[in-house]
């Protein structure tokens, strides 16, 4: 461990965490151990039942506290043990956005909504005003602040919902399958809230996705799952570079990153595999340019 | 459903003031209207329920809600004023026979009893569309201490309308794609057609509130103490307008007690 | 198969018609995407197909029967529509009678229904699940017991809305070959998405929709090189023909290729001027 490290906190700490739904003895989540350093920006892939939502539902307490299930092993959110801690005292380090925009917002309008958290802890109404200004202008929908919340689209409500979570000041931030509904501006739109969010702000983000390719262009890590396993962890660019453990998991390697491990078992390609359609012109060009395929 | 319940945004006298008052207000027109028996002075009532509603500048809104409600006042009459046979025969339907005998105190018990329903339902939706939610239920929880799990599903259910009215319409229109009718002549079998909206409706419900419980839980809901965002507050003006009503009650029972008012 | 004329609609209550002036046939066998961003009008536009919304204007012909004058249940014989939501429509319980609803509705002989269910569930794989409560199995499961409802009616034509959104990567490719190998079959396919990768796939036709508006009605390849137009509508092609298009020198690098495998043997075809000294 560097300096540097120690000097940053370990926010989440998953220790041997193995959990059973009632009734199954199938492990939804089977001796998962990783850690959180404040400020990072992790992305959670992998196929459908390989326990992201599970593993979601631990890091914010519902799991055990409102589901029921064989837990075992240990979650710590800045070193409180989440089997000991109510969720409601987790929900001032932890807020949580899930994937269905309509289920999640409670109230009819958008300044009720965020208001919600904050009366519930029982917070002033004065600074309840100030943290509801405060969120909308950090998401960038202030404009929203009296709008019903039936009308919005998608990609607005989910951002409300995002809004919502960090009013209560949470260090982390936690997302399942946030854009699961939306189209692709509305994803992008998420994203880059989110980006904002951790750069600027220092927010560790946590964020599930089947979209590899919104993922290996925004987080900083990427945990992959299976079965219940954590298969992979490791830098987006690291993991491209190997597109079989992609496919072993039965995900989808970018196409960009596919094309560039290609040229590169054939020594065609120069550098990093490429995260982004731009990265990948500039390797493409120099490898054109250097067998003399580009002219203008 | 959202005509009845739904907050008409204006700024007028009625809308400013406090929930507890406009429930007081309507608190009050039920009880007076349960003693009065002339259809007069119901609709007398009637007429001043119509007359805040102007000054609430939604009488347009309400026309529809009126019209509804004068209209099942008719139905619940016409069923009704056949069957009383006291008092004197004012006419008949089929002259000769026995059949549609109308009578004076048939007449005018019916009229009574119709006006009555009126007024006790009117300002109901009166009392909605100058109110908002969140005001309503800060009153309910902090004046009248029911308790906030209570006021809130209450709130959540009328949010959550719109939501399950678009869930039925998808679910309807994915079963009418697998060629499923929900016009059969026979009355058994329309009944047991709504089988395959009921489910997936019931399954997709249970599911939305599942989710929306957990999003609760990480919002700390049901902890304890609570504050509220916006609090209305109860000002003189409303306890003029209060005092003013009470007196206005007490006056109206006193004439019909003194056999005046009746 | 599909004769769009005209066709103009707008919701009951709302002034702003959302369908303005759409025209267009599709023969039978086409393989279709619908892409267009939201509020386009795409999933509007499907439910002309099977009378589910009818023209406020104009007409829609599906197999010469006008939409306009019949139901959905009428026309349930002839298009199959799969929704994003299995969970709208699963009731039943069992596999087999949720798959067997369809015909069911349709009058058809018990026998008739009992093949087409076995029939249905052996092409997506539930052969061994008839017996289960759909409601306990599996999103994906359930997914496939949707489609089968569908199949189970033989439609002509398959209307899919969204068929891979909520799904991995691994769900989402069974639905689209089962597609295609009804497409195969001869039957045709008209499918909205929001995932270009997947149009680059599968089809060969692309309408794209912009504000009730055709904006583009051509072959795949076609309309993912004409970037100029799609930008109007927030759309991006997939990676590889956008990679292809940052390449603009004349005469064109590369010959539109929208896969992986398309623009790799592309490159490698490529002759070289100077022998590779490019990396490792």
């Amino acid at each position: 461990m560097t300096v540097r490290d120690h000097a940053r906190e370990t926010v989440i700490s998953v220790e041997n965490l193995t959990f059973s739904y009632p009734g199954s003895s199938l492990k939804a989540l089977d001796g998962l151990s990783f850690r959180v350093t404040e400020g990072e920006f992790i992305g959670i892939t992998g196929p459908t039942g390989a326990g992201k939502s599970s593993l979601v539902l631990c890091l914010n307490g519902i799991i055990p506290h409102f589901q029921e299930g064989t837990f075992l092993g240990a979650v710590k959110i800045s070193n409180c043990d989440t089997f000991h801690t109510s969720c409601a005292e987790l929900a001032r380090q932890v807020g949580s956005v899930f994937q269905d925009p309509e289920a999640q917002i409670v109230a009819p309008i958008v300044e009720e909504e965020i208001a919600f958290g904050l009366e519930n802890l029982a917070i002033p109404p004065r600074e309840i005003d100030q943290r509801i200004s405060e969120s909308l202008e950090l998401i960038g929908i202030s404009a929203l602040r009296h709008r019903a919340t039936t009308q919005l689209s998608g990609g607005q409500k989910q951002r409300v919902a995002i809004a919502a979570a960090i009013a209560l000041k949470p260090k982390i931030l936690l997302l399942d399958e946030p854009t699961s509904e939306l189209d692709p501006i509305g994803t992008m739109e998420v994203f880059d809230v989110l980006r904002r969010l951790n750069q600027e702000h220092n927010l560790t983000v946590v964020v599930v996705e089947q979209k590899v390719n919104i993922l290996a262009e925004y987080v900083g890590r990427l945990l992959i799952m299976k079965n219940g396993k954590i298969a992979y962890d490791a830098p987006p660019r690291e993991v491209i570079s190997q597109p079989d453990l992609l496919t072993s998991v039965g995900l989808r390697p970018p196409p960009v990153g596919d094309l560039a491990f290609k040229l590169k078992q054939r020594g065609l390609y120069p550098g990093e595999v490429p995260l982004t359609v731009s990265e990948a012109y500039l390797g493409l060009s120099e490898c054109l340019a250097s067998r003399g395929n580009l002219h203008d | 459903m959202s005509v009845v319940a739904n907050y008409i945004p204006r700024d007028s006298f009625v809308h400013r003031l406090s929930p507890l008052t406009k429930l007081f207000w309507s608190f009050l027109l039920m009880t007076l209207s349960c003693f009065f028996r002339d259809p007069v002075v119901l609709a007398g009532l009637f007429l001043s329920i119509v007359l805040v509603a102007l000054a609430a500048g939604i009488l347009k809104e309400m026309f529809p809600v009126f019209k509804g409600l004068l209209f099942i006042a008719g139905l619940f009459i016409l069923f009704q004023i056949f069957f009383i046979t006291d008092g004197r025969t004012i006419f008949t339907l089929i002259p000769g026979t026995g059949i549609g005998r109308v009578t004076d105190i048939g007449l005018t018990g019916c009229l009574a009893m119709g006006a009555r329903m009126i007024v006790i339902a009117a300002s109901f939706p009166i009392l909605m569309g100058t109110t908002q939610i969140k005001d309503l239920v800060v009153v309910l929880v902090e004046k009248l201490k029911i308790p906030y799990p209570y006021a809130f599903m209450f709130v959540t259910s009328l949010r959550f309308v719109p939501t399950f009215m678009q869930e039925m319409d998808q679910i309807i229109q994915a079963q009418s794609s697998r060629a499923h009718r929900l016009d059969n002549k026979n009355f058994v079998k329309r009944f047991l057609s709504i089988c395959p909206l009921a489910i997936p409706l019931m399954v997709t419900s249970v599911k939305k509130a599942e989710r929306m419980a957990i999003s609760m839980e990480t919002r700390g809901f049901g902890v304890g103490k609570r504050t509220n965002l916006h609090t209305k507050e109860f000002r003189t003006v409303d306890t003029a307008v209060c005092s003013t009503l009470l007196l206005l009650g007490v006056a109206a029972l006193a004439l019909h007690f003194k056999g005046i008012l009746m | 198969m599909i004769k769009v004329a005209d066709l103009h609609f707008k919701y009951g209550n709302i002034d702003l018609e959302v369908l303005r002036g759409l025209s267009f046939s599709i023969e039978k066998g086409e393989f279709v995407a619908l892409i267009g961003q939201n509020g386009a009008g795409k999933t509007t536009l499907l439910k002309q197909f099977n009378a589910l919304l009818k023209p406020t204007g104009g007409s829609v012909q599906i197999a010469g029967l006008d939409t306009g004058k019949s139901t959905t249940g009428e026309l349930a014989r002839k298009v199959g529509f799969l929704f994003q939501n299995p969970d709208h429509q699963i009731f039943m319980p069992t596999v087999f009678k949720e798959i067997g609803f369809g015909p069911k509705n349709l009058h058809l002989s018990k026998a008739e229904i009992d093949h087409r269910v076995e029939e249905a569930a052996e092409a997506v794989g539930l052969s061994a699940f008839l017996g289960q409560n759909p409601l306990l199995l599996s999103k994906g499961q359930r997914q496939r017991v949707a489609f089968a409802s569908v199949l189970s009616m033989k439609p002509e034509i398959l209307v899919l809305d969204e068929p891979t959104t909520g799904q991995d990567y691994q769900e989402g490719i069974e639905i689209m070959e089962m597609v295609l190998k009804l497409n195969q079959l001869g039957h045709t396919i008209v499918f909205v998405t929001h995932d270009m990768e997947l149009v680059a796939t599968y089809a060969k036709r692309v309408i794209v929709l912009s504000h009730g508006r055709v904006l583009l009605d051509d072959s795949c390849r076609n309309v993912f090189y004409h970037p100029e137009i799609l930008r109007q509508t927030n759309l991006f092609p997939p990676q590889i023909a956008r990679l292809a298009q940052m390449f603009a020198q004349k005469p064109a690098l590369f010959s539109r290729p929208l896969t992986v495998e398309e623009i790799y043997h592309e490159i490698l075809n490529l002759p070289e001027s100077t022998p590779n000294v490019c990396c490792s």
